[in-house]
């Protein structure tokens, strides 16, 4: 299976081919386009992992859809356009091995080897993170792709790294995070606008959004004319 | 000292540069010292550290991973399973124990201080809450009480109007003018000058009479009926114009006020009171000022009395008389049922006229028997 990105980073869409039999799960709604060859099958669990309500239960409190989208290549040569609903970019993560903890909303597609599943990641990161209160849990091995408003960077961590509240797309397991003050006093960290941040300690990869959905809701929101 | 290789498995991962991506699951196994890891990754690269020169550490988005590092810091093997920590502290003879027992205690302070703060929050939280509360209603009444006088009257009228009674007598019957000519003799010495008193006679048995907020006053027949002097009810009318002039509706209005009213009055909407308190007047103004708002009442109405040349020993005397005549039969004596410890009162009233300024007092010029023939 190849892929090859569209349009990144502003507007995004993912465009995959498919060998005969190959297959790849994506978030409910993001197809645009695909050829007459895929056949689209729509359960509650991954393809091979294991299921059961609670799981899917959980990841609809994380952000994502109770259900799952399968497409299969039942031909050679097939291809299968997908794109986030946002407006923003797309990566590519290859795993091999290891746990990719995703926020909520940001996990748009996966090859069956990836289990996908939802967790918790403390009271204060539920607070305070300015993500939603459940994490995606994306483990095992093959091809992740995800999405988010705004461009998104990597990083590769090793020692600690500091990321503004709301930014955080996706991080490995190997690495925690604490909500911190983003100077030393409270009142200069509100004051510099900046306020409290995501302070990651360990090894490992991470995946920081551009632009934040929220920051663009306050500048347009006052703007707006009651109904 | 060679210890026996591992008997189990872990699943974990590495990180070294020559891996593709510098990160790959494997499988972990202790043997004769060493921590290996082979990748998951085809063709598997198999990577070690000896346990002397492992570098532990605890963390990852669970804290409970488990690092062993080397000392230059290039390859990585770690593990979350439960028992890697014990096997890893059996296999190295206790030589990792310390640093574990270090990063656990680490942990559990962690942990503790987080506790710590979480509580210390929800008593702040529960502190403001309770604070914001109790300030939002004090903030109301005092709103309340420098509210014009015409809110008061809004009020009673509104309650009169949604009030059920017995038929309204004439104002030009015996009974209306008469307790409008004592209303007229009282009403200069009030303590509020322009309230506009009005007076309803109703009829009905029950020895009763009451005051609205704004001087909206009722008297049942059966009290004019009862009575034994026109200084009698003349005591009776200057303490129920007393509660008029002590505004004690609204008190009670901003003592009933819940929570929205307080914010609704705090945000200026008035008209949103004068409907809760025509709703409170009607429901509960009659039996429940307070015993306090009560003894102001008696207290006040002597003054008016005293002041009218009218002398406020009839008010205690109604009370006395009502005492002898109904016993403690709250239910057949509406009006006094809401008075309790008329002795003590009689008392207190008793007294408060010796502090008063003495005056000659002059019986009124009013025909009683007149009005309760015509009843």
């Amino acid at each position: 299976m190849r892929h090859q990105m569209l349009c990144p980073p502003a507007a995004t869409a993912l465009r995959f081919e498919l060998e005969q039999g190959e297959s790849i799960t994506c978030e409910v709604g993001a197809m645009i386009a695909m050829t007459s060859g895929l056949t689209v099958e729509t359960t509650s669990k991954s393809r091979g992992g294991s299921g059961g309500i609670i799981k899917e239960l959980k990841r609809m409190f994380s952000g994502e859809n109770f259900f799952l989208n399968h497409f299969t290549a039942q031909l050679p040569d097939q291809s299968l356009l997908i794109g986030p609903t946002l407006l923003g970019d797309c990566v590519h993560h290859s795993m091999r091995g290891g746990t990719m903890i995703v926020q909520g909303s940001s996990w748009l597609a996966s090859t069956p080897g990836i289990e996908i599943d939802t967790t918790w990641q403390g009271f204060s990161s539920a607070l305070f993170s300015g993500e939603s209160m459940f994490w995606v849990k994306c483990s095992g091995g093959g091809e992740l792709y995800l999405s988010s408003y705004g461009a998104i960077h990597s990083l590769e961590i090793d020692g600690d790294y500091t990321i503004d509240t709301g930014h955080i797309v996706a991080f490995e397991d190997t690495l925690k995070f604490n909500i911190g003050k983003a100077s030393r006093s409270l009142i200069g960290s509100f004051l510099g606008g900046e306020g409290l941040v995501c302070k990651f300690h360990g090894q490992g990869k991470l995946y920081y959004q551009s632009h934040t959905l929220p920051s663009l809701g306050a500048l347009l929101g006052p703007k707006l004319k009651a109904k | 000292m060679v210890m026996p290789a591992s008997r189990e498995s872990f699943q974990g991962g590495v990180f070294h540069a020559s891996i593709p991506g510098g990160r790959s699951g494997a499988t972990l196994t202790i043997a004769r010292g060493e921590l290996i890891a082979d990748t998951i990754s085809e063709p598997s690269i198999r990577f070690s550290i000896p346990l002397n020169q492992c570098q532990i550490d605890l963390g990852g988005a669970s804290n409970r991973m488990v690092f062993c590092r080397t000392a230059e810091g290039d390859l990585t093997i770690f593990c979350e399973e439960k028992n890697f920590a014990k096997e890893l502290d059996f296999q190295s003879g206790g030589m990792l124990a310390g640093p574990l027992k270090e990063l656990k205690k680490g942990l559990a302070a962690d942990a503790n201080r987080f506790r710590f703060w979480l509580t210390v929050s929800a008593v702040a939280c529960a502190l403001l809450l309770f604070l914001g509360y109790f300030g939002v209603l004090w903030t109301a009444k005092i709103a309340i009480r420098a509210l014009p006088v015409s809110v008061d009257e809004k009020i009673g009228s509104m309650a009169f109007s949604g009030m059920e009674m017995g038929r309204k007598l004439e104002a030009n019957h015996p009974a209306s003018r008469l307790v409008q000519e004592i209303v007229d003799k009282l009403k200069p010495h009030a303590s509020i000058p322009d309230l506009k008193f009005k007076v309803t006679v109703v009829e009905d048995a029950d020895i009763n009479a009451f005051a609205l907020p704004g001087g909206q006053i009722v008297v049942f027949t059966g009290l004019i009926k009862e009575a034994k002097s026109a200084e009698q009810i003349a005591g009776v009318l200057a303490h129920e114009m007393s509660h008029a002039t002590l505004r004690h509706g609204i008190e009670r209005v901003s003592q009933s006020l819940g929570i929205v009213a307080a914010i609704q009055i705090m945000v200026g909407d008035v008209g949103g009171l004068v409907a809760l308190g025509a709703q409170v007047a009607q429901t509960s103004i009659l039996t429940s000022y307070s015993r306090a708002a009560e003894t102001e009442a008696d207290l006040e109405g002597a003054r008016m009395l005293n002041a009218a040349k009218i002398d406020p020993k009839a008010m205690a005397d109604f009370f006395a008389m009502l005492k002898e005549k109904m016993g403690d039969l709250p239910d057949a004596m509406a009006w006094i049922s809401t008075h309790p410890q008329h002795e003590t009162r009689v008392q207190s009233i008793q007294d408060h006229q010796k502090k008063l300024p003495v005056v000659q007092y002059e019986p009124l010029q009013l025909d009683l028997k007149a009005a309760q023939d015509a009843l």
